[in-house]
């Protein structure tokens, strides 16, 4: 089901602003991108050794705690969505969060206040990041990988599993899209405002 | 299937004072287990939304003071809510978080079991010594529901749904009544965010209108560097925002007076903000934008339910030093499309910049009443309450007052120390 064919503001008939059908077309988008994952046929080598110092690199920064550099990264048009579980519309169901570019920068600038009880003083991580799959894609590629997130905070840990899907493109492989699926989202984590 | 609650472990008098309380309530293991009874199970819990469970068959599991319970549609089309335990030898019948059947069927051994419980085929029933099946259906919760929520308890006796909510129904009309038609519905799928402490940490911080000065300062920093003064930033000294303690352990921040300019004036500008909000504008409809964020009326029903902006926020304890909090969204069926759209990432906004904090200053309270020789938490600010006469009455109060705080512990030292019985129906 799509959001923009299911629920067409305004009652039948009526025609949507060009902005909004926008919002509901980007949402759909990402449904079908994180719904079709499992469909798809084996990776493009190539594309897939293309991917991987980028998804490595990312990774890099985050446990290093260099948002600002991480930023930079993404496109104008970004987002950054972390579905409740993998059968989520981000128009329909609840999300741990769903970032445009405006809500990225805001979420560094909040790491970086002191009063962010929350992430001070910050998590500490270390993502492993395996199983790269890459495939092409309009202006670039769509890669798929799994990720392991150990966190140490206030002397607990915490280690959690799941998988992300990027969506990079352009010369720079930048980050147009990026869907993070952590199953034990659905069961119960202690403060995620890690996760990113 | 009558349960005695037994003797009280400790003497309530002395860790429940009028000014202050003791930490082995929030650390006491045997303490704990006792309130999984006299409180979880005494009381009205809420369990969930009719919405959630719309056709015969539909079903959704929670636990209700650790048991596990299934709130279920019957064919009929009446809610029940029962203990998720197969009568025979105790297997949990659904593990699933929802769904629909049309029977469950015991996993183990097969017996099978209507959505209203009753039992409806074991399989070999030649073999089988009890012929009267009735005996035999799933135990069954009083369940009560007031504007479609579902309220359930094992108290044997419980009071009516109505008359326990009493004072409280006035904030949740308001909370109800705001939507298009009086139609709330409860989306599925909850955030489940869990901390390394007491439930009654959430409780203590439901009502606490001073704590979002300085645990959400980073909150209200975002607000600030936009030019947005969220709710959570006036000055708690001075605004006039109320704080009301009601009857059997229910809260109510009512926020309203303190932000005259609306709610929707104290969002930042959430994630695709503009092109909904346009719409509605576009539309005629821009005074429907305040649904897209929450009522301003904080109302929390003891022991598990708050009304904390357009979320349900249940509180479900797992042991004395751990709890998860389920944080449903509801939505307003009756109003235009974009309100939900909204909706979502305004729920996201203080689940990222404000539940962490939150969560924090939990575990560093549980850590903190870990030291022996420190053995009291005071909650004297606002003292002395104004107390009507019959002590029923409302309690109103500056949003710093504590009195909240003070009116449920006193609830729930007079329920920790009254033997009731508790059954499955």
């Amino acid at each position: 089901m799509t959001v923009a064919a299911a629920r067409p503001p305004g009652g039948p008939g009526a025609e949507m602003p060009a902005a909004q059908a926008a919002v509901l077309a980007r949402y759909d988008e990402l449904a079908a991108l994180l719904a079709g994952m499992d469909d798809r046929p084996g990776a493009d080598p190539g594309l897939t050794a293309e991917a991987a110092p980028v998804l490595l690199h990312e990774a890099r920064l985050l446990d290093a705690g260099r948002f600002e550099d991480w930023l930079e990264g993404w496109t104008s048009d970004a987002v950054l969505w972390l579905p409740l579980s993998a059968q989520a519309h981000p128009g329909t169901d609840q999300s741990l969060l769903l970032d445009d570019r405006r809500r990225l920068a805001e979420r560094v600038d909040w790491r970086r206040e002191p009063s962010a009880w929350g992430q001070h003083p910050p998590s500490r991580t270390t993502r492993v990041v395996g199983s790269i799959e890459a495939w092409a894609a309009a202006d670039g590629l769509v890669a798929r990988s799994s990720l392991l997130i150990d966190e140490y905070r206030h002397g607990r840990h915490q280690a959690l599993a799941g998988y992300q899907i990027h969506e990079l493109v352009g010369d720079g492989l930048r980050r147009r899209t990026k869907i993070l699926v952590v199953p034990a989202l659905g069961t119960g984590v202690r403060n995620p405002s890690f996760l990113l | 299937m009558t349960a005695d609650s037994g003797t009280a472990p400790a003497d309530f008098d002395y860790l429940v004072q009028p000014h202050r309380v003791h930490r082995r309530i929030y650390t006491d293991p045997q303490i704990f287990e006792l309130e999984m009874t006299r409180v979880f199970a005494a009381s009205w819990c809420y369990v969930g939304h009719e919405s959630e469970i719309p056709a015969p068959g539909d079903f959704r599991t929670t636990t209700l003071g650790l048991r596990p319970v299934l709130m279920t549609r019957g064919r009929d089309g009446a809610v029940n809510v029962l203990l998720n335990r197969c009568t025979h030898r105790g297997t949990v019948l659904a593990a699933e978080a929802s769904g629909c059947a049309k029977r469950f069927v015991c996993p183990y051994h097969g017996w099978t079991f209507a959505p209203d419980g009753q039992l409806v085929a074991i399989p070999f029933p030649a073999d089988h010594a009890v012929e009267d099946h009735s005996t035999l259906s799933l135990g069954r919760l009083a369940t009560a529901t007031y504007r479609g929520f579902v309220f359930a308890t094992l108290n044997a006796e419980p009071e009516p749904l109505d008359c326990w909510l009493g004072e409280a129904r006035e904030a949740f009309d308001a909370i109800v009544d705001r939507h298009p038609g009086g139609d709330i519905a409860v989306m599925g799928s909850p955030h489940l965010l869990e901390f390394v402490g007491n439930w009654k940490l959430s409780w203590d911080n439901a009502a606490d209108g001073l704590h979002a000065t300085f645990a959400h300062e980073s909150y209200n920093t975002l607000g600030e560097m936009v030019d947005t003064e969220t709710v959570l930033a006036r000055d708690p000294g001075t605004t006039p925002m109320v704080s009301k303690a009601l009857r059997n352990g229910h809260m109510v921040v009512d926020q309203r007076p303190g932000i005259p300019q609306g709610p929707w004036a104290t969002m930042r500008r959430v994630p695709y903000r503009e092109p909904l909000e346009n719409a509605l504008i576009d539309a005629g409809d821009e005074s429907l934008l305040d649904l897209a964020t929450g009522s301003m009326i904080n109302l929390s029903l003891f022991p598990n339910l708050l009304f904390v902006g357009n979320q349900l926020l249940v509180i479900e304890p797992v042991a004395v030093d751990r709890t998860r909090l389920q944080l449903w969204l509801t939505s307003a069926p009756g109003a235009p499309p974009e309100i939900d759209l909204l909706r979502l990432r305004v729920d996201e906004d203080f689940v990222n910049f404000g539940t962490p904090d939150d969560l924090d200053m939990f575990e560093r309270v549980q850590r903190g009443l870990s030291i022996p020789e420190m053995e009291w938490i005071d909650m004297s600010r606002g003292l002395p309450d104004s107390a009507a006469p019959d002590g029923d009455a409302t309690i109103y109060g500056p949003i710093t007052s504590e009195a909240p705080q003070r009116r449920y512990l006193a609830h729930y030292a007079k329920l920790m120390t009254t033997p009731t019985a508790t059954r499955a129906l």
